[in-house]
């Protein structure tokens, strides 16, 4: 006969047991040292490499690099840049040589010295490498003066180089590991954070200790920090149900309300856009293109209130520029330039001798399938009819640098100024794949980069209005980017990047 | 037997050689610019094409491909071209997760198969009706539906178990069990349905025959003619469709493991790929192919070792 009371006996004490089993361990319980335990986050995407020449990364990969390793310079959580390893640094007069005087004493985890020789070798091991951002490093010599002194040299100007020595280009590996096979897993850096190899698993478990040796302990407000990688949004949303988390990266701003439902409390920047790339504008592919009143036309077709609506459930914020917010060159009144109206849209075509509309073929993929049906829709309205080509997984960036498409949707980041241009603007940069070539827009790119500071704002700001005026996009809104944090934790987000600063999460208590 | 065994084995090399070079084939038809997917739309058209000179993946296909096999031979399996982890570590670390998981889920759900097939067979009327209707259940069912509803009950809302990440056993009993349970309850309840309906069939028939009659008749009682006889007869072809079984849990625990965060090669698979890391993407397709090989020979011999009357040829 069946013991159905021991049976039953048996699973209610195995359900006690169990109750206690599912600790979050989220811990921000204080320890010997005076910091809470442990910080757990959430991110979405795994590092690649830590060889920082194969995979150094910021954006949504920032923290497991900034855990152990160090930028030469950072940035507060204004998004201001502040002394790092480098305490100083000052260009020479025609901006050509940066000089950086390092902080005294720091020595890498295995602990050799962190001074100028391994901080050109580290910058040299990043340039010649094939990390995402390697280029931005190109042409620039890099030299130890002294033990504490390292120049920069390049041939012209980079705006953007003080900024990019606080993220990827500016993290430090110890020359020592370059040549293990094991670097790519096993990092060795001067960071925060030792990463705890054995407990870790590559690719969706990132556990750190606080490093003993750090230079600059007071700013570490954990003794341990552990990244799980949550590439699935329900994933996420249950991790923080259960409060498996003290902080999390929130990739669909749907699932916000139901974050917030769970008491947590959301921070937000706004970095990226998604908008219409136009890229064809000489008109090789689409003669169409070519003209001015067609692309204006095209950025008077969208009701950008209600994509932003239908496609982000209104977080976020309408824009005509590409430029960010929080640059010099945003000008609020710039985003009044193509209002919603479909009859001056046709009437503009029509005037550029299309009153029937035209053809326009461009890529689509199923992941944004909703935005891809709204945008034809929107365009159908002016007489545009859109032909979409799914070119497969994998594919899209690909073959929109081929270039294969005249235009194209893209949610693309709203770099800092001189990555913007080099990134979407200039002949050369990486998402002006017919290369197109305007002389005003050559002469604003040159005022920023050899003028002086007043001279280069003047031109950025004449340089958006300008692109914005020639319609070169068709940006739809801003995207905010959303981070989470439990009850347990506080976070000032910084504005520069899609991720926090591990420095600036602190426990409440 | 031993003969047997050798030449399950030496097929089983062929058969895994086989897939190796269509998996391969199969990675580069799908196209797409792999050295771009490592780098993401921030690399310059230049870093894509070192990127792409370093892999290798301007070679010919073959040639690529006979590197590989030269290297797997000596059981290098190179290294992952995102993460620079070696594939060997890679796939063993996660290997002992998944194998937790689907062997977890097989022996509950074979246990408590023959419980409720022999329940239905022994009882008939209203509870073999019961048990035919949570088979279908069970079928009908998309076991990520099972397995989101026992999150928000059991983790969620009871806060019972994990809703996420995965314990190893060395380092907490408890939180192992915490962290595999529901994966394996989930992965569980299509298989249960598929052979209880199998147990079920195999015991009406073979209650049906005479030996059972006859045992019977010697006083031996219900039960133990059941548990040491019938389910002997009736047990093999529940083992073919507990390796069937198997073989689908492990396709099954890519599901679970995505939505329980839980670091198994059903993840690995997906995220190698969707990124078209192939180093990783060929060292699970040889994992998977050897764990099939082997179940299959176990099962094999499992059924010999319960009828002696079943040949091993």
């Amino acid at each position: 006969m069946f013991r159905w009371k021991a049976t039953a006996a048996l699973t209610v004490v195995a359900a006690l047991a169990l109750a206690g089993c599912a600790s979050g361990d989220t811990g921000s319980g204080g320890s010997d040292s005076g910091r809470a335990d442990r910080l757990t986050l959430t991110a979405i995407a795994a590092p690649t490499s830590y060889d920082i020449g194969q995979g150094a990364e910021w954006g949504n990969r920032s923290p497991f690099f900034q855990a152990v390793f160090d930028t030469l310079l950072s940035k507060d959580s204004a998004g201001e840049t502040q002394p790092w390893l480098a305490t100083e640094w000052e260009y020479n007069d025609d901006n050509t040589v940066l000089t950086l005087t390092l902080r005294e004493g720091v020595e890498f985890s295995d602990g050799t010295p962190l001074d100028a020789e391994a901080v050109v070798a580290s910058l040299e091991h990043f340039r010649d490498g094939t990390a995402p951002q390697a280029a931005t490093m190109a042409g620039k010599e890099f030299a130890a003066v002294d033990a504490t002194t390292v120049t920069i040299t390049q041939t012209a100007p980079d705006p953007s180089l003080v900024n990019l020595l606080s993220i990827a280009p500016g993290l430090i590996q110890a020359p020592s590991s370059f040549e293990n096979p094991d670097a790519a897993t096993d990092p060795v850096g001067s960071g925060a954070y030792i990463l705890d190899t054995a407990s870790s698993v590559t690719g969706t478990t990132y556990n750190y200790t606080a490093n003993p040796d750090y230079w600059n302990a007071e700013v570490v407000q954990y003794d341990n920090l552990t990244i799980n990688v949550l590439e699935d949004v329900t994933a996420t949303v249950n991790a923080i149900k259960a409060g498996e988390a003290n902080g999390a990266k929130i990739a669909d701003n749907n699932t916000i309300s139901e974050v917030e439902g769970a008491g947590w409390t959301i921070e937000s920047n706004e970095l990226d856009f998604q908008g219409l790339l136009l890229l064809d504008r000489a008109g090789t592919m689409a003669p169409e293109l070519a003209d001015v009143k067609v692309r204006q036309a095209i950025n008077m077709a969208f009701d950008r209130e209600a994509l932003l609506q239908s496609l982000q459930s209104g977080y976020g914020t309408v824009t005509e520029q590409v430029f960010p917010a929080t640059s010099v060159a945003y000008d609020e009144a710039l985003d009044d330039t193509y209002p919603y109206d479909p009859d001056a849209a046709k009437d503009l075509l029509a005037e550029a001798g299309y009153p029937d509309g035209f053809d326009l073929n461009m890529m689509s993929t199923p992941a944004f399938q909703t935005t891809f049906d709204l945008v034809a829709q929107q365009l159908a309205d002016i007489g545009i009819t859109v032909n979409y080509t799914d070119p497969g997984t994998g594919n899209f960036i690909t073959d929109m640098l081929a270039p294969k498409y005249p235009a194209t949707w893209m949610a693309l980041e709203q770099n800092p100024d001189w990555q913007l241009i080099n990134f979407m603007i200039a002949p050369s940069a990486t998402f002006n794949p017919f290369g197109y070539e305007d002389p005003t827009v050559d002469g604003y790119i040159q005022a920023v980069q050899f003028g002086t500071p007043e001279e280069s704002d003047a031109a950025l700001a004449s340089l958006n209005e300008y692109i914005v005026d020639q319609a070169w996009f068709a940006p739809f809104f801003r995207v905010q980017g959303t981070f989470a944090t439990d009850a347990n934790t506080d976070l000032e987000f910084w504005p520069t990047n899609a991720y926090p600063s591990i420095f600036d999460f602190s426990p409440k208590n | 037997m031993l003969s047997f065994i050798l030449r399950r084995l030496a097929s089983g090399v062929v058969l895994v050689a086989v897939i190796s070079f269509l998996a391969f084939v199969l990675l580069y038809a799908g196209g797409g610019d792999i050295a771009r997917r490592i780098l993401g739309e921030n690399a310059t058209a230049e870093t894509v094409a070192k990127k792409t000179e370093e892999l290798g993946l301007n070679r010919p296909l073959l040639a690529q491909y006979g590197d590989w096999v030269t290297s797997a031979v000596t059981g290098d399996l190179g290294r992952s071209w995102f993460t620079g982890e070696l594939v060997s570590v890679s796939v063993s670390g996660r290997l002992a997760v998944t194998l937790s998981i689907v062997l977890g889920a097989t022996i509950v759900s074979a246990i408590l198969a023959v419980v409720l097939g022999v329940l239905a067979a022994r009882r008939g009327g209203i509870i073999d009706g019961a048990v035919q209707f949570l088979s279908l259940v069970g079928f009908a069912v998309p076991g990520f539906l099972i397995a989101l509803f026992l999150v928000l009950i059991f983790a969620i809302n009871l806060g019972w178990f994990k809703a996420t990440g995965y314990v190893p056993i060395t380092t907490s009993a408890t939180g192992w069990i915490a962290s595999v349970t529901l994966p394996v309850v989930a992965l569980s309840l299509g298989a249960i349905a598929t052979v209880a309906a199998q147990v079920r069939g195999s015991v009406i028939d073979a209650m049906s025959r005479d030996y059972v009659r006859t045992l019977r008749s010697r006083g031996l009682g219900m039960r133990s003619v059941i548990y040491k006889h019938v389910l002997r007869n009736a047990g093999g072809p529940a083992l073919a469709v507990l390796a069937v079984q198997f073989v689908g849990l492990l396709g099954g625990a890519v599901v679970v493991e995505q939505i329980f965060a839980i670091p198994g090669m059903g993840q690995l698979s997906v995220r190698s790929t969707t990124l078209g890391d192939v180093p990783v993407v060929m060292g699970l397709v040889i994992a998977f192919a050897i764990i099939v090989v082997i179940v299959n020979l176990l099962i094999d011999l499992a059924q010999a070792a319960l009828n002696p009357k079943v040949r091993l040829s």
